[in-house]
């Protein structure tokens, strides 16, 4: 196992990009609406009014399947003395089916049919209902959904996405290119070499806690960055590691990434798979098994780094109790209070991804990092940008102003 | 066997407890009974909730899954260590999808809606709110603002912008600091939860 | 006697009591006990008053062990079980909305409740399942229940059944299929949701009990988001109510309230603050709060004293700890 597979978890943002671009595109776009000609309407009874101007819509930027009915509720469904008691919308396809397909309650005044054909073509009318009584609206002229390729309603987010994204590339071009990419020291990362050296003196093993989610989650990816820096250091001065895992693909990947490190520092014979095992998926269970270790094998220190719940404290809590140094990190916001409570250093939130790719020190791990940056500095301006014309527009009723933060929410608009 | 079930339930809910006395057999014992349970559940879930339910059942009708089950079997191919550098495809797979689809929801909604969300007017003769909205108003915007300051790798935290990032982490400590009360609400609760069980439903004193 | 006898004499008796309660309790002995008002202030003052003598001993420099904390906690949440003293609820903005969403919706409204949760967090979402269940039957609307979580559904049924005994509700008076549903639980988590934007049916084939989707009277009818009026989630975490928010809520517009655990609901406030979510209900006050408001008084209301309890020492405590801190300095804070 090289140290370029192990590399391979970290190239996360690109395809992130890429795949952000194409589900942008994908998901479909662009609009035509067709009226219904005609909203003089045919009684069937005389008891009650049926609803009129009945319209027929393509439903907005969607793959050729939905219409969107409108209409005005019959003048006689009122919210206390109301005859109607619902609506039944009726579709007429093109070979002159009519189908009920929907019964609705009083008040409604839209509907949107689905999985329809963009090849065939439909017409509607809607009935008012009452007790014994009904009213048709006229049947609107056909119409066949339209197809629409691209989804401009999200144009913005597109925008968005590729204003950060092409700053992550623009990053990862700098970095490959040998531009050093600036990333501020952080703080629990400097503890890291303190707390190998001090198992190492101790002669005690290090506990490494990847948390309890799948590969699929980017805080097990930076775990395993950091493990494979860890190892590293852990290879050269000889102390045992120990790795429970709840996941099993995680145990292979930790596998890999430990056996990597152990070659990279020249010492492939010490590594053994007996470092990292499978506990098992249940959230409990997997605790009570750690629990159960740090308590037997007294760890000197402890990584919690990776995603984590509601056994955070119980584990960070445990490890305290047996006197590890303990550094954890994650992205789960509630979880992070008790590590900042029981443990000696905390990665918080973001951090976590920034330490494993100042570690990693690979220009995809920085660049991504770097690029995300941009993305705050957009918020940030947003923000005060925003606020700014708020006030603004609270002390003068500037309609300028107003304009912009029109402009300025719309922007930030799904 | 009902007495059975409930003996077993108590004799395990205070076997893990009695590891607040201190690490004992009862313990030990518990916990393994509970490893091994949770383990083999999960197997049995996975297996007929994705395997036969997901797949088994409807191979015939959607070819895709044929895709699906062809790139969970090359994740098997770990088992030979030769050929296992193939499961690294559905591995790909999985982390590339997983991240096109969280990159989308996360940009939309924890950052664009957030933003949004986040102007808010300071202050002003049409402003309706009260000092109290004011000084939330400004607390928002600003521990905001000082919290993505904290998080902005590219600059060392030195002079304003330092300053700037540790009213951030402040904020980010209070914040923490909240739902640490929150979460110990939630613990009493799991804990009432099951001391209600061991007084009512074990022992019949609860009225 | 050495240590090892005095811990195995003192579980023995331990064994014995309990075999004497549940003896009592099948035999019909006892019929559960409560304290009198009497006795429970007694109970109350003998508390405050030894947590002081604690406070005391700790200025003093003699510092507890962390084993007597874990007992008061014990002592605090059990024994307020016994007593019979009710306790003013106060009912937050955010739950009001809750109810009030359901308030403006009409009889025979289609609501989708996802069950994110397991018995681990039973205690704290299981009221609140039930008031909401016993709501929506109330008012006739329809429910559709499904869980992201694998044990989810089985709660749900727990719910349904326990909500309509204290309802005194019938299978005739609510028939499954037609008021409600229960699809099941789906693996696939945020992947769940997308599809269900698409189709229900093509992540839910069948019910719990095997019957096909088409088959079912109440949803036959129902393809996607876009048929559903009103969704409630239940959720403990992952995966839950972020992304049922993200999926659900931002990308098809569905209407959603929740009942979250409390450690979750400071993670799902930026949410509602941002109108993602109509409303929260979050952890055991708030599910008493809503049983309060929904008029189906269980388990949640009941627990609160003990919650209220459990507080108070828990600060006593972190007053008692500081106290220790300062007087000895951080490292033997407690002794191990």
């Amino acid at each position: 196992m090289s140290l370029s597979q192990r590399k391979s978890f970290s190239v996360f943002p690109a395809i992130q990009f890429i795949i952000i671009i194409a589900l942008t595109f994908v998901l479909s776009v662009n609009s035509f609406a067709q009226e219904a000609t005609d909203d003089t309407t045919s009684v069937t009874s005389v008891i009650i009014a049926p609803p009129t101007n009945l319209l027929v819509e393509d439903f907005e930027y969607d793959d050729g399947e939905k219409l969107n009915l409108i209409w005005t509720p019959s003048i006689d469904d009122q919210p206390q003395v109301g005859k109607v008691t619902g609506y039944q919308v009726f579709r007429v396809t093109n070979d002159d089916v009519t189908t009920k397909i929907a019964e609705l309650m009083p008040g409604a005044n839209n509907f949107t049919d689905q999985e329809l054909d963009k090849d065939s073509t439909y017409s509607y009318y809607v009935t008012a209902i009452a007790n014994g009584a009904e009213a048709s609206s006229v049947t609107t002229s056909p119409i066949s959904p339209q197809r629409e390729w691209v989804n401009f309603g999200l144009t913005n987010l597109f925008v968005i996405a590729l204003i950060i994204g092409g700053a992550i590339f623009y990053f990862i071009e700098m970095g490959k290119r040998g531009k050093k990419l600036f990333v501020r020291k952080i703080a629990g990362l400097e503890a890291v070499d303190d707390a190998i050296g001090r198992a190492t003196e101790m002669g005690r093993p290090i506990l490494y806690i990847p948390g309890i989610h799948d590969m699929d989650d980017v805080q097990t990816l930076a775990s395993l960055t950091i493990l494979g820096r860890v190892a590293e250091q852990i290879a050269d001065y000889d102390i045992k590691i120990r790795m429970p895992v709840a996941r099993s693909l995680v145990m292979t990947a930790a596998r890999e990434t430990i056996k990597a490190s152990y070659q990279a520092a020249g010492r492939p014979d010490a590594y053994s798979d007996d470092m990292v095992s499978y506990i098992t998926d249940e959230q409990f269970g997997y605790v009570a098994a750690v629990d159960g270790i740090m308590v037997r094998e007294k760890p000197a220190t402890v990584f919690l780094l990776g995603a984590f719940f509601a056994e955070s404290l119980i584990l960070a809590e445990t490890g305290n109790h047996v006197g590890a140094i303990q550094i954890a990190g994650t992205a789960r916001p509630a979880q992070l209070p008790f590590f900042i409570a029981a443990c000696d250093f905390t990665l918080i939130g973001e951090e976590l991804f920034a330490a494993s790719a100042y570690l990693s020190n690979e220009p995809k791990a920085l660049g991504a990092l770097k690029g995300q940056d941009v993305g705050k500095i957009i918020a940030a301006a947003a923000i005060i940008a925003g606020v700014l014309l708020e006030t603004v527009i609270q002390l003068t009723d500037s309609e300028s102003a107003a304009t912009l933060l029109g402009y300025l929410r719309q922007a930030f608009t799904t | 066997m009902d007495h059975f079930g409930i003996w077993l339930a108590a004799f395990l809910t205070l076997g893990i407890y009695s590891f607040l006395y201190r690490d004992n057999a009862w313990y030990k014992l518990s916990e393994s009974i509970f490893i091994g349970i949770s383990a083999g559940y999960w197997v049995v879930i996975l297996f007929w909730d994705n395997f036969y339910a997901k797949f088994w059942l409807q191979r015939q009708d959607d070819p895709m899954l044929w895709v699906g089950a062809a790139l969970g079997f090359l994740m098997l191919l770990r088992l030979i260590p030769k050929i296992g550098w193939i499961a690294r495809w559905p591995l790909a797979f999985i982390d590339g999808a997983t991240a096109g689809l969280w990159g989308m929801n996360f940009l939309a909604s924890n950052i664009m809606v957030q933003t949004k969300a986040t102007i808010m007017p300071l202050m002003g003769p049409a402003f309706s709110g009260s000092i109290g909205d004011l000084l939330s108003n400004l607390v928002l915007v600003g521990g905001t603002f000082c919290g993505l300051i904290y998080f902005f790798f590219s600059k060392e935290h030195k002079g304003a912008f330092g300053n700037a990032a540790r009213v951030g982490i402040w904020t980010i400590m209070i914040t923490f600091g909240a739902m640490f009360g929150y979460t110990v609400m939630s613990r009493m609760s799991l804990l009432i939860g099951r001391i209600d069980f061991l007084f009512r439903d074990w022992l019949g004193l609860l009225k | 006697m050495n240590r090892r006898m005095i811990e195995m004499s003192i579980l023995a008796v331990i064994t014995i009591l309990s075999i004497i309660a549940y003896l009592g309790k099948i035999n019909g002995w006892h019929n559960g006990y409560t304290f009198s008002t009497g006795l429970s202030i007694t109970l109350i003052i003998l508390l405050a008053a030894s947590v002081i003598f604690i406070l005391v001993l700790t200025i003093k420099g003699k510092l507890i062990g962390r084993r007597i904390v874990f007992l008061y906690i014990g002592i605090a949440i059990t024994l307020p079980l016994f007593m019979d003293i009710s306790q003013e609820i106060v009912v937050s903005n955010d739950v009001k909305a809750v109810y009030a969403d359901l308030e403006g919706l009409p009889a025979g409204s289609k609501i989708l409740v996802s069950f994110d949760y397991d018995p681990a967090s039973a205690p704290e979402l299981q009221p609140m399942a039930e008031a909401f269940i016993g709501e929506c039957f109330k008012r006739d609307f329809k429910l559709i229940m499904m869980g992201l979580w694998p044990m989810g559904p089985q709660q749900a049924n727990m719910a349904v059944d326990t909500i309509m005994n204290r309802m005194g509700l019938t299978d005739q008076d609510i028939i499954y299929g037609e008021d409600w549903v229960n699809l099941g639980f789906q693996t696939g988590d945020v992947f769940v949701i997308q599809r269900m934007g698409g189709s229900f049916e093509s992540m839910f084939h069948t019910d719990i009990n095997g019957r096909p989707y088409q088959d079912i009277p109440l949803v036959k009818n129902i393809k996607n988001f876009s048929n559903i009026d009103y969704s409630f989630n239940l959720s403990a975490g992952f995966p839950g109510t972020v992304e049922w928010v993200q999926v659900g809520v931002d990308r098809y517009g569905l209407k959603l309230s929740c009942g979250n655990t409390a450690v979750q609901a400071p993670t799902v406030y930026p949410y509602l603050k941002a109108g993602q979510l109509s409303g929260l209900i979050g952890g055991m006050n708030d599910g008493a709060a809503f049983e309060k408001l929904t008029q189906l008084e269980g388990k949640a209301t009941k627990f609160m004293l003990s919650q209220s309890f459990s507080h108070l020492i828990i600060i006593a405590f972190i007053f008692i700890g500081n106290v220790a801190y300062f007087r000895t300095g951080r490292k033997s804070a407690l002794k191990k």
